[in-house]
């Protein structure tokens, strides 16, 4: 790549302004000076001798990046010569943000970079990026159609500091055919713990000999699955209302809530009613399509895969609550979209920003939610011909947005802010999977287990306030 | 460094034969510094360089970028004192154990077994060969469908016969054997390439004197066969040994260190600490890497000092 002498005098420009951040960074500022990154307005983008590149790393292969491929192809056809986006797969969601601690340490970060609900704190914390609502702000953007939920999650102090982009939400899935047998409506699937074990014993077949065939129920030991629980009961995950009124100190999952749930889950399995799958939510799907196990949890994400591969008719319904007094609501996962700031040219900014837009358009929307099966992130995409078109052969689609219009927007449903979440999950796991296959108990399981993030959380909240 | 002080003494004013000889050595060892130069540089940066840096490294703790940011001196090996830290080197030995036994004795039969037949020997012997030719991340994949919880196909067999369902994969009992059949499988191909090469080699004669003095199947096997493949059994031991002890992929494929921990080896948990969770604690994964690197060289040393001078050499 050749840089002209403006475009070195530029660098060199951003060079000198991001070395001052630095050393402000130094100077004692708690934040880690991120309020420092500012939104360029549109006029950066006028008088352009040549493209502007964006380099986009982002977690979408296969179908997903396909039909993220064709957005991006879309996006450069409209704005030949002015932005060029070029997308590169970094690996799962985990990997591509080992990526971006790298390329940060070697001050090389991509223009645009797509993260992981649970990176978020981090993100914010690491400085590098331009808060999503510094844009939204110096454009006067409607964020009236995107999808209440996904604000509520990456708004943090009232500011939203990323792009919600391919986002989805738990559900029930539920074997139609099973039920049908079984005398079952499978219009009207289990919303709560004691009705899935209800239907369970008549959803479960044994053979002459007893051996269980067919199983009433069975998911992967998750941890988003308690974050999701935890929202629907209407209790926190984490002290400071979830993490967002000022740091959070400790995770919450030994609830009485999330220890019934863990002792229902047992004695689910005890009793044969169940079937035992383990971390891996590739065995939970497949038990699932294979019909093993008759009733599944999953992402909505994973609909159009269950429908493709199953030789029965699949429903899907509202995520379970754990007592049927629950207050409802539903948390959102995924990832979302982030615009470093950090080293590089306002020209880069404006041009990422330019695209999230594009993204963010109903239109491509549309296109994304059809095409993948994550949520339509602006409302008003569901109207577009493509995501009406996949309502129309599978009505199932439709489950996720209603689950979420039905949520109730307030902290718990929020979902836990913490720079030490993925630790916090595979904790929860943990814990979870203790009492499954030990012989200790729940309560004791999952209190051992919110101790484990106890130090985590520490370092962690250390380090970003020295 | 050596080489400069040696070439700095070019000019005797007596040049007597023991300061000739000297002189001439200098000119040997800078010559042999010139030619070894090569592989020092690569040495030292691909050697040298990494495990100082990892000393460095463990001896310090991180922002959350992975910058190491403060000395924390030898606390990250003080806190290894834990009951989990033993429970992964626990794990690690019953992993290390449970490969190396079954993947040397079970080659070794395969190969003393295959002696017999003489029909279609190479061909058995290439069949049992072939799990060489798996990469780590097929081979997991594979078991992972035959072990999978909701459906496995090992199930489906022991079913058929009317057997009980194995927890392969969910149980913290039974995931590390699990782990274990998954890596000899794997390796048993490479055994039985390395002793069938061992047979071949050994001389006939050997073979026909024990068998005129009446040794016949298993004891010509134990006694004379066993001692012969002396040098090949020693250098398997030490390599699935070394294996064992590196072993990643099956178990991030197959367990992803679980359940509870019970599959987590060391090289799993330096994993873990580093990368796995979005985490970077560069320091606690050196700290656990320096002590992978203690254990094999413990390991090896042993093997060097007790087995090999059981070898015979012919």
């Amino acid at each position: 790549m050749t840089i002209s002498p403006q475009r070195r005098g530029i660098t060199a420009a951003a060079l000198l302004v991001s070395l001052g951040l630095v050393l402000s960074g130094c100077s004692g500022d708690g934040s880690g000076g991120t309020g420092d990154l500012v939104a360029p307005g549109p006029e950066v983008l006028e008088d352009l001798d040549e493209a502007v590149q964006v380099e986009f790393w982002h977690s979408m292969d296969a179908t997903n990046g396909q039909v993220l491929d064709g957005l991006i192809e879309e996006f450069n056809a409209q704005n030949e010569g002015r932005i060029e986006v070029t997308g590169a797969f970094q690996g799962d969601y985990d990997e591509a943000l080992a990526g971006h601690r790298a390329a940060i340490q070697q001050g090389e970060t991509a223009e645009l970079i797509m993260i992981y609900d649970l990176g978020t704190q981090f993100m914010i914390d690491s400085g590098q990026t331009v808060p999503a609502q510094s844009f939204l702000d110096k454009d006067g953007y409607d964020t009236g159609a995107i999808e209440d939920a996904l604000l509520n999650y990456f708004t943090v102090e009232g500011d939203l500091r990323s792009f919600p982009f391919n986002n989805s939400t738990p559900l029930m899935y539920i074997n139609r055919d099973a039920f049908e047998e079984a005398g079952l409506d499978p219009d009207a699937p289990p919303t709560d713990l004691a009705e899935i074990r209800e239907a369970a014993e008549r959803l479960t077949v044994r053979d002459d000999d007893g051996t269980v065939v067919q199983y009433g129920f069975g998911a992967a030991v998750y941890g988003w699955f308690i974050e999701q629980f935890m929202a629907r009961a209407g209790t926190p995950y984490c002290d400071n209302s979830n993490g967002r009124d000022g740091r959070a100190t400790e995770v919450l999952f030994d609830d009485p809530k999330i220890v019934e749930l863990v002792e229902w889950w047992e004695e689910m399995i005890d009793d044969e009613l169940a079937v035992q799958i383990g971390r891996n939510t590739d065995d939970g799907q497949a038990a699932f399509t294979s019909g093993r196990a008759a009733m599944t949890l999953e992402s909505t994400g994973s609909l159009g895969g269950f429908i493709e591969q199953s030789d029965f008719e699949v429903g899907a319904g509202y995520f379970p609550l754990i007592s049927a007094d629950d207050p409802g609501g539903s948390i959102i996962g995924g990832a979302s979209l982030w615009i470093n700031g950090e080293g590089h040219t306002e020209e880069e900014i404006r041009a990422s920003w330019e695209f999230v837009q594009f993204l963010l358009t109903p239109e491509s929307q549309s296109v994304w939610h059809a095409g993948t099966g994550y949520l339509s992130v602006n409302t008003e995409g569901y109207e577009g011909p493509e995501a009406k078109e996949r309502a129309e052969e599978f009505p199932q689609f439709s489950v996720a947005a209603a689950q979420l219009a039905d949520s109730e927007i307030n902290e718990n449903t929020a979902g836990c802010m913490m720079g030490v979440m993925s630790e916090a999950r595979v904790a929860a796991e943990e814990g979870w999977e203790t009492a499954l296959t030990s012989d200790t108990s729940a309560e004791e399981a999952m209190s051992a287990a919110t101790e484990r993030v106890r130090t985590p959380i520490e370092e962690y909240n250390a380090s970003v306030e020295d | 460094m050596t080489s400069g002080t040696a070439v700095a003494d070019v000019h005797p004013q007596n040049p007597a034969p023991p300061r000739r000889r000297r002189r001439e050595r200098g000119r040997e060892a800078t010559l042999a510094w010139a030619f070894l130069a090569p592989s020092v540089a690569v040495f030292a940066l691909f050697l040298a360089y990494p495990l100082g840096r990892t000393v460095y490294l463990s001896m310090h703790g991180n922002d959350i970028i992975g910058r190491p940011n403060r000395f924390v001196g030898l606390s990250h090996f003080a806190e290894m004192a834990t009951p989990e830290f033993g429970g992964v080197l626990l794990t690690t030995l019953l992993f290390t154990l449970g490969v190396v036994v079954p993947g040397v004795v079970g080659a070794l039969v395969v190969v003393l077994l295959l002696e017999g037949v003489i029909r279609g020997q190479r061909l058995l012997r290439g069949a049992f060969a072939l799990p060489f030719a798996f990469s780590v991340a097929s081979a997991s994949v594979i078991f992972s469908v035959f072990y999978s919880p909701g459906n496995s196909v090992l199930n489906g067999i022991l079913y058929r016969f009317g057997l009980d369902q194995v927890p392969w994969l969910t149980s913290q009992e039974m995931a590390l054997w699990s782990v274990c059949i998954t890596t000899v499988w794997m390796n048993l191909g490479y055994g039985v390439l390395v002793l069938a090469a061992g047979i071949g080699s050994i001389p006939k004669e050997v073979n026909e004197a024990a068998r005129i003095d009446g040794a016949t199947g298993v004891r010509l096997a134990w006694d004379v066969t066993v001692p012969m493949l002396g040098p090949q059994l020693f250098f398997l031991i030490v390599i699935s040994t070394i294996n064992a002890l590196q072993s990643f992929g099956q178990i991030h494929i197959l367990t992803g260190g679980g359940p509870v921990g019970s599959t987590t080896t060391l090289v799993y948990s330096i994993y873990q600490y580093a990368f796995a969770y979005g985490t970077s604690d560069f320091g606690r994964a050196s700290a656990q890497a320096l002590v992978l690197l203690v254990v094999v060289l413990v390991c090896t040393a042993i093997q060097f000092g007790v087995l090999e001078r059981k070898v015979h050499y012919a």
